[in-house]
């Protein structure tokens, strides 16, 4: 499904952010990336949606290489590949329905889009997208009434909307309390058990990798030094991607001792 | 981990009697650890060259300041005059001076009112020409110049120069010299407010694959409306007073009314005059300042916290058992 092949992306300002990535990731998979801040994690799921471009390597999603040079090309790649963030990215001051419909965009002609006319059949996909994310009562909400977990929520409709093939996730639960965390969480995971839909997250919490991932893969330095089925993921493992002690921020530092 | 959390808070041993009671780690010489302050220099130097200019400015103006204490005599006069005028029992001459003043100033707005819509129209799509992270470089540097041209170049001068030639100096020359005015700060103003947009919604509906366009309509647009109508509307502000002058020039409205007056030294319809220009002026500044007030703040703001309270508490995503699969 999705296929890099010795993959490196190079910043304009020089940095490395993969290094000869080597990665195949199957259709259906759950797989959640963890790594520190820093390690690439964000430029390896940016770069399957083209909004990072690689700049060496292969890379394809689907049949299709990923050719970050051609508009058309990464904008039909895009249709199929839904996003979220970390900070869910809604345009607060439309509804939510606007914002689910953003998701139709790609389909959607220029002249239709610019009149907010949407065909009747890609509203019914945008409800039908709410209420698979149970949230439906709040179509016609500005988006900026919503909490965070609700507002996540929208996000994962807007990219359902899509009717996506891969939906790549950063962070996604990062600026959430803990019990709506879990709750995105599961529903990334019923909807990734439900229709099939390839799904790549990034998260920073590794109790909550093991709890829904299939695969794990952990990154540093911009290279993948750890792939392996959940069960592979111990402790110890995650160590070794991170280089210190999963608790190495609770030491107290010498000199605060007393 | 385990002693920290057995030390209380109150009342610690402290050997040696430090000044610091109530923490056993502290050690005098972390002060060696503490950042320097940084240095304010730069500013501090901004602020004398601002009070320099400020006096220098104000000295070469050459004004005599004494003049200005000893008012001239027939100032207060002629301002005797004007109260008079204005203080005048209503005759039905008087009405009609009154009334003719109403009159003109409606034309006065009226000429405002098509030179902001006519700038409002242009400013959009130039604000987002003018916006750098919108437009590609050499494009952007090319309106930015037009507009500061446009800004540098006074109403007065588009009144008598271009559209004199093209329409005869009236209320369209004026009109029409107050909208391409407009034009250059409008669309100045609105690319700013492009250029502040929260980047995150065009990342999003960029990675859905949304076209250039289809960001613009969806996801900077929402953002930037509010503010784009409160600058238009202060605008409007602007253009009243702005048109008021052009009318002096013979651009009809209440300018050539008042030109008119001061030409037979009518003081007293001159005072009637200005009344209503101050009077309308406030009016349509109040209400404009409350619809753009009601537009950057949003109007229910009490509602939609509350609404947003009760969201909070329930929340769960329980889709419904027969949902379709799309």
């Amino acid at each position: 499904m999705i296929r890099f092949s010795n993959v490196d992306v190079v910043y304009p300002g020089g940095f490395q952010g993969l290094k000869g990535v080597d990665l195949t990731i199957d259709k259906g998979e759950f797989v959640v990336i963890v790594g520190l801040s820093g390690a690439g994690k964000s430029t390896l799921i940016r770069t399957i949606n083209g909004l990072v471009p690689y700049t060496s390597g292969e890379l394809t999603v689907g049949d299709e290489v990923v050719d970050p040079t051609s508009k058309g090309k990464i904008r039909r790649l895009r249709s199929s590949v839904g996003m979220i963030f970390q900070s869910f990215n809604l345009v607060t001051r439309i509804s939510v329905l606007n914002n689910v419909l953003v998701g139709r965009c790609s389909s959607t002609p220029a002249w239709r889009s610019l009149l907010g006319w949407y065909r009747a059949e890609d509203k019914e996909l945008a409800f039908q997208s709410l209420e698979r994310v149970g949230i439906v009562d709040k179509a016609y909400n500005r988006a900026s009434a919503l909490s965070g977990g609700q507002q996540q929520r929208v996000a994962i409709a807007r990219v359902l909307a899509q009717d996506p093939e891969v939906i790549l996730a950063d962070e996604p639960v990062a600026s959430l309390d803990p019990p709506t965390a879990h709750r995105v969480l599961q529903d990334l995971r019923r909807i990734n058990r439900e229709l099939g839909i390839t799904t790549i997250v990034n998260l920073h919490h590794l109790e909550m990798a093991r709890k829904y991932a299939d695969r794990v893969i952990g990154m540093r330095g911009g290279e993948v030094v750890f792939d392996g089925p959940v069960e592979e993921a111990t402790d110890a493992a995650i160590e070794e991607v991170y280089q210190r002690s999963l608790t190495a921020g609770d030491a107290a530092p010498e000199s605060a001792a007393h | 981990m385990s002693d920290s959390s057995s030390k209380t808070p109150q009342n610690p041993p402290t050997p040696g009697g430090e000044s610091q009671p109530t923490t056993g780690q502290y050690k005098p010489d972390m002060l060696d650890a503490r950042p320097v302050k940084p240095s304010k220099l730069g500013y501090n130097i901004a602020l004398l060259v601002l009070g320099i200019v400020f006096i220098a400015a104000i000295s070469a103006t050459g004004a005599d300041w004494g003049r200005l204490v000893q008012l001239p005599g027939n100032m207060v006069n002629y301002f005797t005059l004007m109260g008079q005028g204005v203080a005048q029992p209503l005759t039905a001459e008087v009405q009609q001076h009154w009334l003719s003043a109403f009159d003109n100033m409606l034309e006065s707005v009226q000429i405002a009112w098509i030179g902001t819509v006519v700038g409002a129209l242009f400013s959009l799509p130039m604000g987002f020409l003018a916006a750098r992270n919108m437009t590609p470089l050499p494009l952007y540097v090319v309106v930015r110049f037009i507009l500061s041209v446009i800004r540098a170049v006074p109403e007065i001068v588009f009144a008598i120069a271009i559209m004199l030639p093209i329409f005869g100096l009236g209320p369209l020359a004026g009109a029409l010299a107050l909208g391409i005015s407009s034009i250059g700060t409008l669309s100045k103003l609105i690319s700013e407010a492009i250029e502040g947009v929260d980047q995150g919604p065009l990342e999003s509906a960029r990675a859905s694959g949304a076209t250039q366009v289809q960001m613009i309509r969806w996801a900077v647009l929402p953002q930037i409306m509010p503010e784009v109508i409160a600058i238009w509307l202060y605008r409007f502000e602007v253009n009243i007073r702005a048109s008021a002058i052009l009318g002096v020039l013979g651009a009809g409205g209440i300018g050539s009314l008042l030109s008119a007056l001061f030409g037979v030294r009518a003081w007293d319809r001159i005072g009637i005059t200005l009344v209503v220009i101050v009077v309308v002026t406030i009016i349509i500044d109040q209400i404009s300042a409350w619809i753009r007030h009601r537009v950057i703040h949003g109007a229910p703001k009490k509602e939609a916290r509350a609404a947003r309270e009760r969201d909070d508490s329930d929340g769960v995503g329980v889709p419904p058992a027969g949902a379709h699969p799309i």
